[in-house]
């Protein structure tokens, strides 16, 4: 029988998950705010249904499905009837480094690309390539078939080949990589 | 097909992603929150066995709760759809329904005992005949009737005296009166029903006299022979009783117990049909020693419901319309169900729904 969970694990859950959680949201809603909002949701969320955890075979994607489906609520409730900030506010936000320009590109593409993929693709692609969900995870993750799941991303992969914002990116680093080995 | 590389597309939604810090105040913000209790974020909880149950389950489970529902909601929509039903078994006789001025008068009919007493508007108080020696050999006759007077105007109320003056006089007495004001405030009745009892044997005679009452517009009598049924009520109720002394004959000479036991069983069975025959020999002797008369007054001048006779086009395009609107009723009464069971139907819909998106983001 599964011990009964503490806030030192809610402790742990936070310490593993949350930055990874944000981020996730954060691709999926395209907003700092919105993202962060949705993830506290999440996490008090999973923390007040934590019983409901040991009848999953794994905290991963049992985890990520409470931030998706959070996250779906948010797009279904609040976005649609807000105004979106506009991509330079956004930016003010970004980290800067090094390369600043660059990695204003590269977020700028990224983002434009998803946000123009539909929500339903838009989580599959998250969840595979950003938080590394096997496809039988986001299944779970999304209560969806497995075989859902594959055409999803690739319907989602080949909608992005076709996204101008990433194909330029792609020519890019094509060209840079030619410069390199020049 | 055009499909964009798994890696180049890993690194670039990696790369975008990374690029804004975390917020640490955030984590503290949640513990703070999770330290508190329980969030009220979900003030609805669905119940244990609905939330680990198959969607199958779930349905049925739905499904055993809407047919309980119908199971109570269809008998009263019966009810309702056909009231004449228990109107008819309350009233109980042959004739137009009447408003009975005695709550002992309803039964009339229905009950199996004799009528002791009776009472009506004029106060007259009678003693039915419960007589079980009459001569079986005379005939017994039902006679009921009835018939529509007209009178003038203002006169309804002292006809209706008159008219219970003449039955008593004669004998008989006021089953039940009723009368109707045309308008409020008037002082005086526009029309009027009277339920006259009268000895059987004056009936014909009665019937003359209280078409002088008034201007009679309709007379309808009507009699039939039951002296049959009554020989027949009357030889079973002596072979019974033949039965029973034979039973306490042996019942004297029982030593047992159960001997004892077996011929009381017996003989309270024998009682009780002989109570029940004997009932019915005592309604049957009050219809054969009364008649009963219908009197219905209207003062000169109101406009009087008048059947005509119609035939060819006439009645056959009375009959449509007649149709056409017991058509219409029809489908207004059945309105009501069908509405009920549609409202209900949505409501479970919306509530099935609303369960099934609930449980789904409690599972997470």
């Amino acid at each position: 029988m599964q011990r009964s969970l503490g806030v030192d694990d809610l402790e742990l859950w936070l310490e593993e998950g949350y930055p990874q959680s944000v981020r996730t949201a954060y691709l999926i809603l395209g907003n700092r705010l919105d993202a962060e909002d949705a993830v506290q949701e999440a996490f008090l969320r999973a923390w007040k249904f934590r019983h409901s955890l040991s009848k999953e075979s794994s905290f991963k994607p049992w985890l990520y499905r409470v931030v998706v489906n959070t996250c779906n609520s948010k797009l279904r409730k609040e976005v649609p009837h807000r105004d979106r900030r506009s991509d330079e506010e956004e930016l003010e936000n970004v980290d800067v480094r090094d390369n600043v320009p660059d990695r204003i590109a590269l977020v700028n593409d990224v983002m434009s690309a998803l946000r123009d993929l539909p929500a339903h693709l838009r989580i599959v692609v998250v969840l595979r390539y950003y938080a590394d969900l096997s496809e039988r995870e986001i299944a779970i993750a999304i209560d969806r078939k497995q075989g859902t799941v594959k055409s999803r991303l690739n319907e989602a992969r080949r909608r992005l080949a076709l996204h101008p914002a990433l194909r330029s990116e792609a020519s890019n680093k094509s060209i840079s990589e030619e410069e390199v080995t020049g | 097909m055009t499909m964009i590389d798994e890696d180049e597309l890993s690194a670039a939604i990696r790369g975008a992603a990374d690029e804004f810090e975390i917020s640490k105040d955030a984590t503290d913000r949640i513990l703070g929150e999770a330290r508190k209790g329980e969030p009220g974020l979900l003030r609805f909880r669905v119940p244990e066995y609905f939330r680990h149950q198959s969607r199958a389950l779930q349905f049925l489970s739905v499904a055993a709760v809407f047919i309980v529902l119908a199971a109570i909601s269809i008998p009263l929509f019966r009810g309702e759809i056909s009231p004449t039903k228990n109107k008819v078994a309350v009233s109980g006789s042959g004739f137009r329904p009447v408003t009975r001025n005695s709550a002992g008068l309803a039964a009339k009919g229905l009950s199996p005992a004799p009528l002791k007493a009776v009472t009506g508007q004029l106060g007259v108080i009678v003693t039915g005949s419960t007589t079980q020696n009459a001569a079986v050999l005379s005939p017994k006759i039902e006679s009921t009737g009835s018939v529509d007077l007209t009178v003038k105007k203002g006169q309804v109320n002292s006809s209706l005296t008159k008219l219970g003056g003449l039955a008593t006089g004669d004998g008989g007495f006021v089953l039940s009166t009723q009368a109707n004001a045309r308008s409020h405030g008037t002082g005086s009745f526009s029309s009027g029903t009277i339920v006259l009892e009268v000895p059987q044997h004056l009936f014909t005679k009665f019937v003359s006299q209280v078409q002088r009452v008034g201007h009679a517009t309709s007379v309808l009598t009507s009699s039939s022979d039951v002296t049959s049924q009554y020989v027949n009520l009357q030889a079973r109720i002596g072979a019974l009783n033949a039965s029973r002394q034979q039973y306490l004959a042996i019942m004297a000479r029982a030593t047992s117990i159960s001997g004892i036991l077996a011929v009381q069983n017996q003989l309270d069975a024998i009682q009780s049909q002989i109570e029940q025959y004997q009932g019915q020999l005592n309604v049957m002797n009050h219809a054969t020693t009364f008649g009963t008369l219908t009197v219905t007054l209207v003062q000169s001048g109101q406009a009087q419901h008048v059947t005509h006779q119609r035939s060819g086009l006439s009645k056959a395009w009375h009959d449509g319309v007649d149709g056409f609107i017991a058509g219409f009723e029809w489908l207004i009464r059945l309105a009501g169900p069908v509405l009920f069971a549609a409202l209900f139907l949505g409501f479970l819909v919306v509530a099935g729904r609303w369960t099934r998106r609930a449980v789904r983001r409690r599972r997470i």
